[in-house]
Protein backbone atom coordinates (compact mmCIF):
# COMPACT_ATOMS: atom_id res chain seq x y z
CA UNK A 1 0.00 0.00 0.00
CA UNK A 2 1.50 3.59 -0.49
CA UNK A 3 0.95 6.75 0.82
CA UNK A 4 -0.90 8.45 -1.95
CA UNK A 5 -3.64 5.56 -2.03
CA UNK A 6 -3.79 5.93 2.06
CA UNK A 7 -4.87 9.71 1.60
CA UNK A 8 -7.50 9.21 -0.82
CA UNK A 9 -10.89 11.74 -1.15
CA UNK A 10 -12.77 8.99 0.99
CA UNK A 11 -10.39 9.06 3.75
CA UNK A 12 -10.13 12.50 3.91
CA UNK A 13 -13.41 13.05 3.79
CA UNK A 14 -13.74 10.23 6.61
CA UNK A 15 -10.71 11.96 9.15
CA UNK A 16 -11.95 15.29 8.64
CA UNK A 17 -15.38 14.85 9.43
CA UNK A 18 -14.99 12.40 12.43
CA UNK A 19 -12.44 15.36 13.93
CA UNK A 20 -15.12 17.62 13.71
CA UNK A 21 -17.69 15.99 15.07
CA UNK A 22 -15.87 14.92 18.32
CA UNK A 23 -14.57 18.19 18.70
CA UNK A 24 -18.25 19.71 18.73
CA UNK A 25 -19.75 17.23 20.08
CA UNK A 26 -17.49 17.43 22.95
CA UNK A 27 -17.07 20.76 23.29
CA UNK A 28 -21.20 20.52 23.68
CA UNK A 29 -21.18 18.21 26.35
CA UNK A 30 -18.71 19.78 28.13
CA UNK A 31 -20.39 23.07 28.24
CA UNK A 32 -23.06 21.92 29.62
CA UNK A 33 -21.30 20.21 32.15
CA UNK A 34 -19.91 22.77 33.28
CA UNK A 35 -23.44 24.94 32.91
CA UNK A 36 -25.06 22.24 35.38
CA UNK A 37 -22.14 22.26 37.71
CA UNK A 38 -22.53 26.72 37.86
CA UNK A 39 -26.07 26.24 38.18
CA UNK A 40 -26.20 23.59 40.94
CA UNK A 41 -23.47 26.11 42.57
CA UNK A 42 -26.05 28.69 42.26
CA UNK A 43 -28.80 26.79 43.63
CA UNK A 44 -26.72 25.17 46.50
CA UNK A 45 -23.84 27.12 47.42
CA UNK A 46 -21.65 24.33 46.09
CA UNK A 47 -21.48 21.22 44.23
CA UNK A 48 -21.37 17.70 45.29
CA UNK A 49 -22.52 15.08 43.06
CA UNK A 50 -25.21 14.21 45.61
CA UNK A 51 -26.22 17.34 45.75
CA UNK A 52 -29.71 16.51 47.18
CA UNK A 53 -31.38 20.04 49.36
CA UNK A 54 -32.67 17.19 51.45
CA UNK A 55 -29.05 15.33 52.44
CA UNK A 56 -27.04 17.36 54.69
CA UNK B 1 -5.82 21.23 -13.15
CA UNK B 2 -9.17 22.49 -11.05
CA UNK B 3 -11.19 20.34 -13.03
CA UNK B 4 -9.64 17.66 -11.65
CA UNK B 5 -8.98 18.40 -8.05
CA UNK B 6 -12.76 19.03 -7.62
CA UNK B 7 -13.87 15.65 -9.25
CA UNK B 8 -10.86 13.91 -7.67
CA UNK B 9 -11.28 15.32 -4.11
CA UNK B 10 -15.04 15.64 -4.43
CA UNK B 11 -16.62 14.20 -0.86
CA UNK B 12 -13.82 16.13 1.30
CA UNK B 13 -14.65 19.33 -0.20
CA UNK B 14 -18.66 18.50 -0.23
CA UNK B 15 -18.04 17.80 3.78
CA UNK B 16 -16.08 21.38 3.94
CA UNK B 17 -18.81 22.98 2.08
CA UNK B 18 -20.99 21.83 4.28
CA UNK B 19 -18.90 22.64 7.16
CA UNK B 20 -18.62 26.21 5.80
CA UNK B 21 -22.34 26.64 5.00
CA UNK B 22 -23.17 25.61 8.66
CA UNK B 23 -20.44 27.76 10.18
CA UNK B 24 -21.95 30.43 7.84
CA UNK B 25 -25.38 30.09 8.55
CA UNK B 26 -24.87 31.10 12.08
CA UNK B 27 -22.03 33.53 11.96
CA UNK B 28 -24.33 35.73 9.31
CA UNK B 29 -27.52 35.47 11.87
CA UNK B 30 -29.62 33.67 9.09
CA UNK B 31 -30.55 30.94 11.65
CA UNK B 32 -31.86 33.86 13.95
CA UNK B 33 -33.65 35.52 11.34
CA UNK B 34 -35.02 32.70 9.68
CA UNK B 35 -36.20 31.20 13.29
CA UNK B 36 -39.08 33.79 14.07
CA UNK B 37 -40.76 33.04 10.70
CA UNK B 38 -40.89 28.89 12.01
CA UNK B 39 -43.25 29.55 15.04
CA UNK B 40 -46.21 29.65 12.55
CA UNK B 41 -45.29 26.44 10.69
CA UNK B 42 -45.05 24.55 13.89
CA UNK B 43 -48.62 26.35 15.60
CA UNK B 44 -49.73 25.24 12.60
CA UNK B 45 -48.08 21.59 12.68
CA UNK B 46 -49.70 21.29 16.63
CA UNK B 47 -53.25 22.87 16.23
CA UNK B 48 -54.26 22.42 11.98
CA UNK B 49 -52.51 19.62 10.59
CA UNK B 50 -53.73 15.95 10.88
CA UNK B 51 -50.40 14.87 12.60
CA UNK B 52 -50.95 17.38 15.32
CA UNK B 53 -54.82 17.17 15.75
CA UNK B 54 -54.36 13.21 16.42
CA UNK B 55 -51.57 13.71 18.32
CA UNK B 56 -53.18 15.65 20.81
CA UNK B 57 -56.62 14.55 20.73
CA UNK B 58 -55.27 10.68 20.74
CA UNK B 59 -53.41 10.18 23.68
CA UNK B 60 -53.31 6.19 23.05
CA UNK B 61 -52.48 7.01 19.43
CA UNK B 62 -49.66 9.27 20.68
CA UNK B 63 -48.09 6.86 22.86
CA UNK B 64 -47.83 3.97 20.44
CA UNK B 65 -46.44 6.25 17.63
CA UNK B 66 -43.61 7.20 20.52
CA UNK B 67 -43.22 3.42 21.01
CA UNK B 68 -42.58 2.57 17.76
CA UNK B 69 -40.26 6.05 17.74
CA UNK B 70 -38.41 4.29 20.77
CA UNK B 71 -38.24 0.96 19.42
CA UNK B 72 -36.53 2.49 16.09
CA UNK B 73 -34.34 4.40 17.72
CA UNK B 74 -33.13 1.00 20.43
CA UNK B 75 -32.56 -0.61 16.63
CA UNK B 76 -30.63 2.00 15.42
CA UNK B 77 -28.50 2.28 18.24
CA UNK B 78 -28.02 -1.47 18.80
CA UNK B 79 -26.34 -1.62 14.88
CA UNK B 80 -24.38 1.71 15.68
CA UNK B 81 -22.96 0.46 19.15
CA UNK B 82 -22.66 -3.03 17.42
CA UNK B 83 -20.38 -2.31 14.52
CA UNK B 84 -18.48 0.63 16.33
CA UNK B 85 -17.48 -1.39 19.35
CA UNK B 86 -16.64 -4.07 16.89
CA UNK B 87 -14.32 -1.89 14.84
CA UNK B 88 -12.92 -0.82 18.64
CA UNK B 89 -12.23 -4.23 18.67
CA UNK B 90 -14.63 -4.74 22.12
CA UNK B 91 -17.53 -6.62 20.64
CA UNK B 92 -17.73 -9.53 18.37
CA UNK B 93 -14.57 -10.39 18.29
CA UNK B 94 -15.24 -13.36 16.53
CA UNK B 95 -16.78 -11.73 13.64
CA UNK B 96 -15.30 -10.08 10.89
CA UNK B 97 -15.72 -6.13 10.97
CA UNK B 98 -16.78 -6.23 7.06
CA UNK B 99 -19.13 -8.56 7.91
CA UNK B 100 -20.86 -6.71 11.11
CA UNK B 101 -20.69 -3.14 9.27
CA UNK B 102 -22.73 -4.57 5.95
CA UNK B 103 -24.36 -6.62 8.16
CA UNK B 104 -26.26 -4.35 10.32
CA UNK B 105 -26.36 -0.92 7.37
CA UNK B 106 -30.01 -2.45 6.29
CA UNK B 107 -31.36 -2.69 9.53
CA UNK B 108 -29.44 0.67 10.44
CA UNK B 109 -31.36 2.17 7.14
CA UNK B 110 -34.79 0.64 8.27
CA UNK B 111 -34.29 2.15 11.19
CA UNK B 112 -33.54 5.35 10.55
CA UNK B 113 -36.32 5.86 8.57
CA UNK B 114 -38.61 4.50 10.78
CA UNK B 115 -37.20 6.88 13.25
CA UNK B 116 -37.68 9.71 10.98
CA UNK B 117 -41.47 8.93 10.24
CA UNK B 118 -42.29 8.55 13.66
CA UNK B 119 -40.48 11.47 15.01
CA UNK B 120 -42.09 13.75 12.61
CA UNK B 121 -45.80 12.87 14.36
CA UNK B 122 -44.37 13.09 17.91
CA UNK B 123 -43.02 16.46 17.48
CA UNK B 124 -46.58 17.84 15.48
CA UNK B 125 -47.82 16.69 19.05
CA UNK B 126 -45.86 18.85 20.64
CA UNK B 127 -44.48 21.20 18.39
CA UNK B 128 -45.69 24.41 20.01
CA UNK B 129 -43.63 23.27 23.12
CA UNK B 130 -40.23 21.59 21.44
CA UNK B 131 -39.88 24.99 19.01
CA UNK B 132 -38.88 27.20 21.83
CA UNK B 133 -37.03 24.10 23.09
CA UNK B 134 -32.73 24.67 22.07
CA UNK B 135 -32.18 20.79 22.52
CA UNK B 136 -34.53 20.14 20.21
CA UNK B 137 -32.61 21.86 17.88
CA UNK B 138 -29.49 20.69 19.10
CA UNK B 139 -31.04 17.37 18.07
CA UNK B 140 -32.28 17.94 14.61
CA UNK B 141 -28.61 19.16 13.79
CA UNK B 142 -26.73 16.17 14.94
CA UNK B 143 -29.49 13.97 13.30
CA UNK B 144 -29.20 16.07 10.28
CA UNK B 145 -24.70 15.71 10.85
CA UNK B 146 -24.99 11.84 11.73
CA UNK B 147 -27.44 10.66 8.67
CA UNK B 148 -25.18 12.28 6.30
CA UNK B 149 -21.89 11.28 8.34
CA UNK B 150 -23.16 7.42 8.27
CA UNK B 151 -24.90 7.42 4.50
CA UNK B 152 -21.93 9.55 3.02
CA UNK B 153 -19.11 8.98 4.76
CA UNK B 154 -18.67 6.30 6.98
CA UNK B 155 -20.28 3.54 5.33
CA UNK B 156 -18.66 3.95 2.00
CA UNK B 157 -15.19 4.29 3.46
CA UNK B 158 -15.59 1.53 5.42
CA UNK B 159 -16.66 -1.07 2.29
CA UNK B 160 -14.35 0.66 0.27
CA UNK B 161 -11.56 -1.72 1.61
CA UNK B 162 -10.16 -4.38 3.79
CA UNK B 163 -10.54 -3.02 7.30
CA UNK B 164 -6.48 -4.41 7.70
CA UNK B 165 -5.33 -1.93 5.55
CA UNK B 166 -7.46 0.73 7.58
CA UNK B 167 -4.79 2.59 9.95
CA UNK B 168 -6.12 1.66 13.42
CA UNK B 169 -5.98 5.09 14.83
CA UNK B 170 -8.52 6.26 12.09
CA UNK B 171 -11.30 3.59 12.39
CA UNK B 172 -10.75 4.47 16.52
CA UNK B 173 -11.52 8.17 15.60
CA UNK B 174 -14.21 7.15 13.43
CA UNK B 175 -15.71 4.56 15.92
CA UNK B 176 -15.81 6.98 18.85
CA UNK B 177 -17.27 10.30 17.11
CA UNK B 178 -19.99 7.85 15.52
CA UNK B 179 -21.01 6.69 18.69
CA UNK B 180 -20.56 10.29 20.64
CA UNK B 181 -22.98 11.33 17.31
CA UNK B 182 -25.68 8.88 17.92
CA UNK B 183 -25.13 9.19 21.52
CA UNK B 184 -26.36 12.64 21.34
CA UNK B 185 -29.09 11.89 19.29
CA UNK B 186 -30.75 9.55 21.66
CA UNK B 187 -29.75 11.81 24.90
CA UNK B 188 -31.32 15.14 23.54
CA UNK B 189 -34.57 12.88 22.30
CA UNK B 190 -34.76 11.98 25.64
CA UNK B 191 -33.76 15.78 27.21
CA UNK B 192 -36.73 16.57 25.31
CA UNK B 193 -38.79 13.69 26.89
CA UNK B 194 -38.18 15.07 30.35
CA UNK B 195 -38.29 19.32 29.67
Amino acid sequence: MNDSSKWDDKTIAVVSTSAILLGALLYYWVGQGQSTVELLELAYGSFKFFNNPLVF
Amino acid sequence: MLGSILSQYARTLSVFAAFLLIVLVEVLGIREAIYPSLEAVFNWMNQSSWLGIIGTTYGSVYATVEAVHLLSMAVLGGTVLATDLRLLGILFKDIPSETLVTGTHKCFKWALLMAILTGIFCAAGVANKVYFMEVFWIKMLVLLVGSCFMLFIKQPFLTSRPHVEIDPWMMRLLAIASILTWFTVAATGRWIGFS
